[in-house]
C-alpha cells in the first residue's frame, strides 16, 4: 500500500467510528423507550424500524472495516428486530435484555477497536441473543443484506466528505472512476482491491469513497490523477468500471502553492453533526434565561427607590452586560440552526426540469441568493409552498412558446427564484416572465362567488386575498402542475404561521412576482409591548417602521368611515386594533400608531399605549381553535401570563 | 385473569359527573391567567401556557350549550392530549381519580338525537352514581361552528336509563 492510501484508510476509520457512535447513541435512546414498552401488545413500529436501520448500517460498515465481531452482533440483533417487526416474537423482558446486552457489547467491541485494545469476549452476548433468535425460522438473508463489498475489501470509506484538493502535474488529468462490485465480477476476480491496484499503476489515487445507493448497494468512487491516455483504461469498461473527467473545484487561496500531495487530516473533519432536538433544548433554555433576565430587570426597577444610586448603577451595568451576553449566546445558537436556502432551490431545478419536459417547453430557472441562510424549521416548512409557487409559475404563468414568440418574448420562459437577507427578515421572490394574472377574469369569478363587491377595485393585495381564498380557482380543470398539493391559500397560511407575509405584483403580459418575507429566526425577537383595551400584546419590532403619537383630532374620517392620518405629507390608513379584536379602546388624550407595511401597502395600527420594548420568546400557536388571522404566536414576560403576538402584515393585508 | 381496571379522572359540569381516561390527562391546574384570543370561537376562553406550550382553554359549559358560570376555587383546568393536540378543558370541579372496572362500563344508550353515541365512549354506574365517559377526541374534532347541545343529550341518557330501570307498567 502506498502512503497515500494508508492515510485514506485512517480517515475512513475515523469516519466509521463517528458514524457508529451516532447510531449507537440513537440505539441507546430507542432501546430505553422499547424497554418501557416491554410486555405490551402494541409496539411502535417506527421505533423498531429505526433500531433496525441503525443496526443494519453498523453491520454494513463493520463489514467494510473488517470488524467481524461487530458484524456478527449486529446481525443477530437485526434478526430479533425483524422477528419483532413481523410479530414472530413478543417483546419480552428477555428480548429487551438481550438487545441491551448486545448493544453494550457492540459498543465495547467498537470502542476497543478504536483504542486498539484487545477485543472483549462477545460469547455471552452472542449466547443470550441466540437464545432469543433460536426458535425463529432460519431467515435466509436477502441479497442486499449480504454485503459483497464487505467481503471484497477491507477498505473502509467515508460517506459524504468531499474529495481533497490536489494539484495536477504537467500532462496529468484527473478522472473520477466508479466501480460497483458485483458477484459476477467477483467470480472473475475483479474486486475493489484489484481495481484499486490497477488504478494505482496508472497514476495516483487522490481520493476514494463509497456511495451507498438506494437498496444498500455500494458504489466506490476513485479520484485519480494520471498522465495516461484514456485509451489505457477503455478496456476496463467491461470490468464494471466507469469514468468521467473530473473538474477540480477552484482552489482556495490557502490551498494554492502547497505541495501536490494532500496533507492527511488528523482525526475526523472539523464538523460536528448535532441532532436538531439538542439545539432546540438549548434554545429553550436560552428562552427561559431571557425570561429570567426580564424578571431580574423588573425586580431591579421596583427596587430602584431602596438602593443607593452607586449600587443601583452597578446593578444596572451587570444587568445590561447580562443582556448583551445573552443576546450573543442566543445569536450563536441561532446560527447553529441556520441552513442555506440553496438546498431547496436545488430541488426546484428538478421540478422545473420535469415540468418543462412534460409540457415540452423551454424553461430557464434563474437562481440567486442560494447562500442566504434561514432557520432550519422555516426551510422545512417552506418547501411545499415554494414548490407550489414554482409549479404555479410554470402552469399558470408561462405561455406556450408560439404565444411567447408572437408577443416578441423569447421562446424560453424564465422563472427567477431569489433570496436575500434584509435586516431581520429573509425575502424570497418567485417571478415569472409569463402572461401575468388576468384581473378581469379573476374579478368576474370572484364576483360570481361573492368574494368581491361589484364596485370594488382589484388592487394587488385584494387580488392576492382572492387567489388565496380556499377553493377559489379560475381553472376548470386542474392540471398536474398546479392542481395538486397545497393551494395558494396554504402557501399564505404557512407563511403567516411562520410570522411572515406574502405579497403579489402582477402585470398582464409581463409576468407575476410573489414576494415572501420571513423572519430570520423564529424563537426570539425584539418586540414592542403595547396595550389595547386593557389587554397586552406584543408586536415584533422588525415589522414596525415607526411609532407615532396621535390625538383623535389628527384623524380624518372619510365617507366610508375609513380613518386616515396624515403621515410624511401622505395619508396613512388606520387600523384600530380594538375594533378588529372586539375590545374597547382605553386611551386618554393620545393614542399610538404603529406604522407597518404589507408589500406596497402601509397602514397605521392604533393601540392605546406603548408599555415598553422587550426581547420575547415566540411560542407557536398550533391548535386550530386559537389560530386567528393577525396573531402570530404567543409569549410571556416572566409572569406566566401569555401575551399574543401580532403580525401587522396580516392585519394590513386582510384590510378591506 | 381479571382485566385491568382503567383509571379515570372524574369531573363535574352542572351536577353531572364525567370521566376522561387519566392517561389522556397531562395535568390539572387551578384556573388563572387565561389570555383572551380575539375572534376565537365563543367557547374558547383564551390561551394558557402549559409546560411552555400555548394551548386553548375551552369552557366545556359553553361548549356543551350550558350557561357560563364564574370561576371559583373549585374550577379546574384539565390539560388533555388528543392525538397531536393538547387542550385545556375548564370544568366546574375535578377532584377524583377512579379506577372503573371494565364490566361496569356499558355502551351509551341510543337516544333520539344521537348525541350521546357520538360524544360518549360509554357510561358507568358505580354506587348508584352515573358517570359519563367523554370521548374527548370526538368533542374536539367537531367544527367550532357546530353547536353541541350535550346537556340535552345528557337528559336523554338519564331518561333512557330511568326507563330501563323502571319499565313502564
Amino acid at each position: 500500500m502506498t502512503p497515500a492510501s494508508t492515510n485514506v484508510f485512517t480517515e475512513f476509520l475515523d469516519d466509521y467510528f463517528a458514524e457508529c457512535d451516532e447510531h449507537l447513541t440513537a440505539m441507546r435512546r430507542n432501546l430505553l423507550t422499547l424497554e418501557s414498552l416491554a410486555q405490551q401488545e402494541r409496539v411502535d413500529v417506527s421505533l423498531l424500524d429505526e433500531l433496525f436501520r441503525s443496526l443494519h448500517t453498523i453491520k454494513g460498515l463493520s463489514g467494510m472495516v473488517g470488524l467481524a465481531e461487530a458484524e456478527q452482533l449486529a446481525h443477530l440483533m437485526e434478526s430479533i428486530l425483524r422477528a419483532l417487526r413481523r410479530h414472530q416474537l413478543d417483546l419480552s423482558d428477555e428480548a429487551v435484555d438481550a438487545l441491551i446486552l448486545g448493544t453494550r457489547t457492540l459498543e465495547q467491541v467498537i470502542a476497543t477497536r478504536q483504542t486498539r485494545q484487545p477485543l472483549p469476549d462477545i460469547a455471552p452476548a452472542i449466547k443470550q441473543l441466540e437464545a432469543i433468535t433460536g426458535p425463529l425460522p432460519d431467515l435466509p438473508p436477502s441479497p442486499e443484506e449480504t454485503p459483497t463489498a464487505a467481503t471484497e475489501t477491507r477498505l473502509p470509506l467515508p460517506r459524504e466528505s468531499g474529495p481533497p484538493a490536489f494539484t495536477l502535474r504537467e500532462g496529468e488529468r484527473a478522472w473520477l472512476f466508479q466501480f460497483t462490485p458485483a458477484r459476477a465480477l467477483a467470480e472473475r476476480g475483479i474486486s475493489v482491491d484489484s481495481i484499486r491496484t490497477r488504478l494505482q499503476e496508472i497514476g495516483q489515487i487522490v481520493h476514494a469513497a463509497p456511495r451507498i445507493q438506494d437498496g444498500g448497494k455500494v458504489t466506490f468512487e476513485f479520484l485519480v490523477t494520471t498522465d495516461a491516455d484514456d485509451s489505457t483504461f477503455t478496456p476496463w469498461q467491461e470490468d464494471g468500471l466507469t469514468w468521467a473527467p473530473y473538474e477540480p473545484p477552484p482552489p482556495t487561496p490557502a490551498a494554492t502553492g502547497l505541495k501536490a500531495v494532500p496533507t492527511p487530516s488528523i482525526g475526523p473533519p472539523n464538523v460536528v453533526r448535532v441532532d436538531l432536538t439538542r439545539v432546540d433544548d438549548l434554545m429553550q433554555t436560552i428562552g427561559d434565561l431571557v425570561i429570567s433576565r426580564a424578571r431580574l430587570e423588573d425586580t431591579l426597577t421596583s427596587l430602584a427607590r431602596h438602593v443607593p444610586a452607586a449600587q443601583q448603577r452597578q446593578l444596572q451595568e451587570i444587568n445590561q452586560a447580562l443582556e448583551r451576553q445573552l443576546r450573543s449566546l442566543r445569536e450563536g445558537v441561532m446560527r447553529l440552526r441556520m441552513v442555506p436556502l440553496g438546498e431547496i432551490f436545488e430541488r426546484m431545478k428538478f421540478v422545473v426540469r420535469d415540468l418543462a419536459r412534460e409540457r415540452r417547453q423551454e424553461i430557464n430557472l434563474a437562481l440567486s441568493g442560494q447562500e442566504t441562510e434561514i432557520d432550519k424549521l422555516v426551510v422545512e416548512r417552506m418547501l411545499d409552498p415554494l414548490l407550489h409557487l414554482v409549479r404555479n409559475a410554470v402552469s399558470h404563468g408561462l405561455e406556450p412558446a408560439e404565444e411567447r414568440l408572437a408577443q416578441g418574448k423569447p421562446a424560453e420562459g424564465t422563472i427567477a427564484l431569489r433570496a436575500a437577507t434584509a435586516g431581520d427578515s429573509v425575502i424570497i421572490e418567485i417571478e415569472d416572465d409569463g402572461r401575468g394574472i388576468d384581473r378581469e377574469r379573476v374579478a368576474e369569478q370572484a364576483r360570481a362567488q361573492g368574494l368581491l363587491d361589484a364596485e370594488a377595485p382589484l388592487d394587488d393585495p385584494t387580488l392576492l386575498d382572492i387567489l388565496c381564498t380556499t377553493g377559489f380557482s379560475t381553472r376548470r380543470q386542474a392540471d398536474r402542475a398546479s392542481g395538486r398539493g397545497v393551494g395558494l391559500d396554504v402557501v399564505k397560511k404557512t407563511v403567516e404561521e411562520l410570522g411572515g407575509s406574502l405579497a403579489l405584483d402582477t402585470e398582464v403580459g409581463r409576468g407575476t412576482r410573489f414576494t415572501i418575507r420571513l423572519p430570520l429566526t423564529l424563537a426570539i425577537v425584539d418586540a414592542l409591548i403595547v396595550s389595547v383595551g386593557g389587554q397586552r400584546f406584543a408586536v415584533p419590532l422588525p415589522s414596525v417602521r415607526e411609532v407615532i403619537e396621535a390625538r383623535p383630532k389628527d384623524v380624518t374620517v372619510l365617507g366610508n368611515e375609513d380613518e386616515m392620518l396624515s403621515y410624511h405629507g401622505d395619508v396613512l390608513p388606520l387600523i384600530r386594533l380594538a375594533a378588529r379584536f372586539g375590545l374597547q379602546e382605553q386611551f386618554e388624550r393620545a393614542f399610538y400608531v404603529l406604522v407597518a407595511a404589507h408589500g406596497a401597502k402601509a397602514a397605521g395600527i392604533v393601540v392605546d399605549r406603548i408599555l415598553g420594548q422587550r426581547e420575547i420568546v415566540v411560542r407557536a400557536i398550533s391548535d386550530p381553535l386559537i389560530q386567528v388571522p393577525g396573531i402570530a404566536g404567543a409569549t410571556e414576560l416572566g409572569d406566566g401570563r401569555p401575551l399574543l403576538i401580532i403580525n401587522p402584515a396580516v392585519l394590513i393585508g386582510s384590510r378591506r | 385473569m381479571t382485566e385491568r381496571q382503567a383509571p379515570f379522572i372524574l369531573f363535574q359540569i352542572a351536577d353531572t359527573t364525567y370521566a376522561v381516561h387519566s392517561e389522556a390527562v397531562q395535568q390539572m391546574e387551578m384556573v388563572e391567567h387565561i389570555t383572551p384570543v380575539p375572534n376565537a370561537p365563543p367557547f374558547v376562553e383564551g390561551v394558557v401556557l402549559s409546560r411552555g406550550q400555548v394551548i386553548p382553554a375551552i369552557n366545556l359549559r359553553t361548549r356543551f350549550g350550558l350557561e357560563k358560570k364564574p370561576y371559583d376555587l373549585r374550577t379546574r383546568l384539565i390539560v388533555v392530549r388528543s392525538g397531536e393536540r393538547t387542550v385545556g378543558l375548564i370544568v366546574d370541579s375535578a377532584r377524583e381519580f377512579l379506577a372503573i372496572p371494565p364490566e361496569a362500563i356499558q355502551p351509551p344508550p341510543d337516544t333520539a338525537s344521537g348525541m350521546s353515541e357520538r360524544y360518549l365512549e360509554g357510561i358507568a354506574i358505580l354506587d348508584k352514581r352515573l358517570i359519563l365517559i367523554l370521548n374527548v377526541d370526538a368533542v374536539l374534532s367537531i367544527a367550532p361552528s357546530e353547536e353541541l347541545h350535550l346537556a340535552e343529550a345528557i337528559a336523554e341518557v338519564k331518561d333512557a336509563l330511568l326507563a330501563e330501570e323502571n319499565p313502564p307498567a
